[in-house]
């Protein structure tokens, strides 16, 4: 009989399970929270009460979001009644604390040295094949056999009494002492369908390689057939051709993690800092595409054009990303209060922009509103995306001539997207004219009613610069003057010593001083551009500085 | 959110303080509402106390500007912090509907 504890994902707890046999209670997983240790301590105390039997708690690896709860409950901790197995790698960690391999330090646990009753797979055992007898403090009397392989992976098998054998599989890959447990038809695989994910992926004691071989492993071993149902770590109970199905995925996804980096303390707060940056970033992007949409279809509803007006709002769906957003803003909230680890909030990012890229109409909101808004905003959710699986952003550093990027992107910015040629042009043909009037309303240029005057120190300017990244940087800048009142902007550019300045400065801004500038956002943009950047601002003006040094 | 209603002069001055996001946009929206039902057809929204508006928010601005544009009336906003005036003023807001930089500014010529 199988008493399985699925719980809501998170990174707090694993799910737990229960296996009651004729001769013992095997507990697969206690996981991270005492209420669970507690709820599953008093259903054991239950089944003992109708047939006293010794407890054999397993761990499918070391993480504390499967073994914390194991601490904390008297029952789960009593040699007399529990006995602790982990394959062996994993109770060297328990028995000394290791903060890393345990992912303690990365979600801010305190872990006390663990007793290990049953070393699992372990190396220097007796004899393959020879069974070995063992008896616990528990009254439980296991019967140990160790083969070389099964299905490509280290086996073992347990035996308790007369009841079905326990088969353990070295899994390794999510951690160094992952296993799988087969009991009859029955396969627990503790965290293998994740193992590839971001947020996972690169943590400590995992290893890319041997997650690739173990999942060939389990993958022979459901195709030999008997197994009718796989309980993971997390999420649901799946038949043995979903998991199939989604280990192939997984490994497809781990042969891609080449040069992923290590996911340690530190990596985790910068990418959650990178989250917050691309968020408060991305929530101002959202909302001018929203705000330009609104502004369209309340301009057509004027025009007469009720049916066109009432279409364009669901090309982004408003309501679902202000959801989005506030629900990240109010996360974020509770991390710096210090509820929330860092690398909670980074998972949250990473869940939050995969749900916005699903919620707009990219190329039919790039036809009508500024397609530059839309590339924006599609380039930043795929930024963090590729910082959150732990890669490093793309810089494409070549040398290009700064004058003529800024005359280019200022032209771009001064001059409508359609002339009136093209509008007149387009009269006669009804579709058209619709397409052309719909872009004219929604992409009225940035620079539109702006006194723009720029000024060079020298005809050309050639640094090393990542072009795309430049371009976006200044386009961010310009709207930040723009969008707070400024009447004229000034760009200049020139040497100082070795170093090339570009200051950008605004006039006659009316926005209230203070917030405005996401300047840890704008710098981090602007290193990624190849530069530096400073800004100021004083009682109606705005100045933003970007330096091109000679080192990169 | 917190909204404060307040009648000077001609106009009805609503003060706003907090983030308008999706629980603060169909505050905003009854409030305004129930100004215009109450007879007052000159709204000011004073959003010295607001530092984000979401894109529901904008709506409700947006749906208030399409209410009040008979003869003699009056909608407009005041006291803008940069980051809203920057989202209304690149989303095309600015044309809609007028901002004044203080509350005196903008009954000044109501």
């Amino acid at each position: 009989m199988v008493y399985p504890l699925i719980r809501k994902v998170d990174i707090v707890s694993s799910n737990s399970y229960l296996v009651q046999t004729p001769d013992a209670i095997v507990l697969i997983d206690p996981g991270g929270l005492p209420d669970q240790a507690a709820h599953l301590a008093s259903i054991i105390r239950g089944i003992r009460g109708e047939k006293a039997r010794p407890v054999i708690m397993m761990l499918t690896h070391a993480h504390v979001d499967h073994f914390l709860a194991a601490c904390s409950d008297p029952l789960l901790a009593d040699p007399g009644i529990t006995l602790f197995a982990i394959q062996e790698s994993g109770a060297r960690s328990l028995e000394s604390s290791d903060r890393q391999v345990t992912q303690a330090e990365m979600l801010g646990k305190e872990v006390t040295p663990m007793r290990i009753d049953l070393r699992l797979l372990e190396a220097a055992r007796e004899r393959a094949g020879a069974p070995v007898r063992r008896t616990f403090a528990n009254g439980a009397t296991v019967m140990v056999v160790q083969d070389p392989l099964e299905s490509g992976l280290p086996h073992e098998r347990i035996v308790v009494g007369d009841g079905p054998p326990l088969d353990i599989f070295h899994t390794p890959g999510h951690s160094p002492d992952s296993i799988c447990i087969r009991i009859g038809g029955l396969l627990f695989i503790g965290d293998l369908l994740v193992a590839a994910n971001p947020g996972l992926a690169g943590i400590a004691g995992w290893n890319r390689d041997a997650l690739i071989r173990s999942i060939t492993g389990i993958q022979e071993l459901l195709s030999r057939g008997g197994i009718t149902a796989v309980c993971p770590g997390h999420g649901r109970v799946l038949t043995p051709d979903d998991t199939a199905r989604m280990l192939g995925a997984v490994q497809g996804e781990a042969r891609l993690l080449t040069g992923v980096a290590e996911l340690n303390r530190d990596r985790a707060r910068e990418t959650a800092a990178f989250a917050e940056d691309c968020m408060e970033q991305v929530n101002e992007l959202f909302t001018v595409m929203a705000g330009r949409l609104y502004y369209v279809s309340h301009v057509m509803d004027e025009l007469g054009e009720t049916e066109i007006a009432a279409g364009l709002p669901e090309m982004i769906r408003g309501e679902v990303i202000d959801d989005l957003l506030d629900s990240f803003a109010s996360f974020t909230r509770e991390v710096h209060s210090g509820r929330h680890m860092p690398i909670a909030l980074a998972l949250k990012g990473g869940q939050v922009i995969g749900k916005l890229q699903r919620t707009f109409d990219q190329e039919g909101l790039a036809q009508i509103i500024d397609p530059t808004l839309v590339l924006r905003a599609e380039r930043l959710l795929g930024d963090y995306t590729i910082t959150f699986r732990g890669f490093s952003l793309p810089r494409d550093i070549a040398e290009h001539d700064l004058n003529a990027l800024l005359r280019a992107s200022l032209t771009d910015h001064t001059v409508r997207s359609s002339s009136d040629d093209d509008v007149l042009a387009s009269a006669d043909d009804h579709a058209a004219f619709g397409r052309l009037l719909l872009a004219r309303i929604g992409t009225s240029p940035l620079l539109g009613d702006v006194e723009v005057t720029f000024g060079a120190d020298s005809k050309t300017l050639t640094v090393p610069v990542d072009r795309e990244r430049f371009l976006d940087l200044l386009t961010y800048l310009l709207e930040d003057l723009v969008g707070t009142g400024a009447k004229a902007i000034t760009i200049h550019t020139g040497k100082d010593g070795d170093t090339t300045v570009v200051t950008i400065s605004g006039a006659g801004c009316t926005g209230r001083p203070g917030g405005g500038i996401p300047r840890r956002f704008l710098s981090g943009l602007c290193e990624r551009a190849g530069g530096t950047l400073d800004s100021c601002e004083a009682a109606g003006s705005r100045q933003f500085t970007i330096r091109f040094g000679t080192v990169l | 959110m917190e909204i404060t209603t307040v009648t000077r002069g001609n106009g009805t001055v609503l003060s706003l303080a907090g983030r308008i996001d999706t629980v603060a946009a169909p505050m905003l929206e009854q409030a305004i509402n129930r100004v215009m039902e109450s007879g007052s057809r000159k709204i000011l929204l004073d959003f010295s106390g607001v530092s984000y508006i979401s894109s529901g928010g904008l709506r409700v601005l947006l749906a208030s500007a399409k209410k009040l544009k008979n003869t003699g009336d009056r909608f407009g906003l005041c006291c803008l912090s940069a980051d809203v005036l920057k989202v209304l003023k690149l989303a095309g807001f600015t044309s809609i509907f007028s901002i004044y930089p203080s509350e005196g500014e903008a009954l000044a010529g109501w």
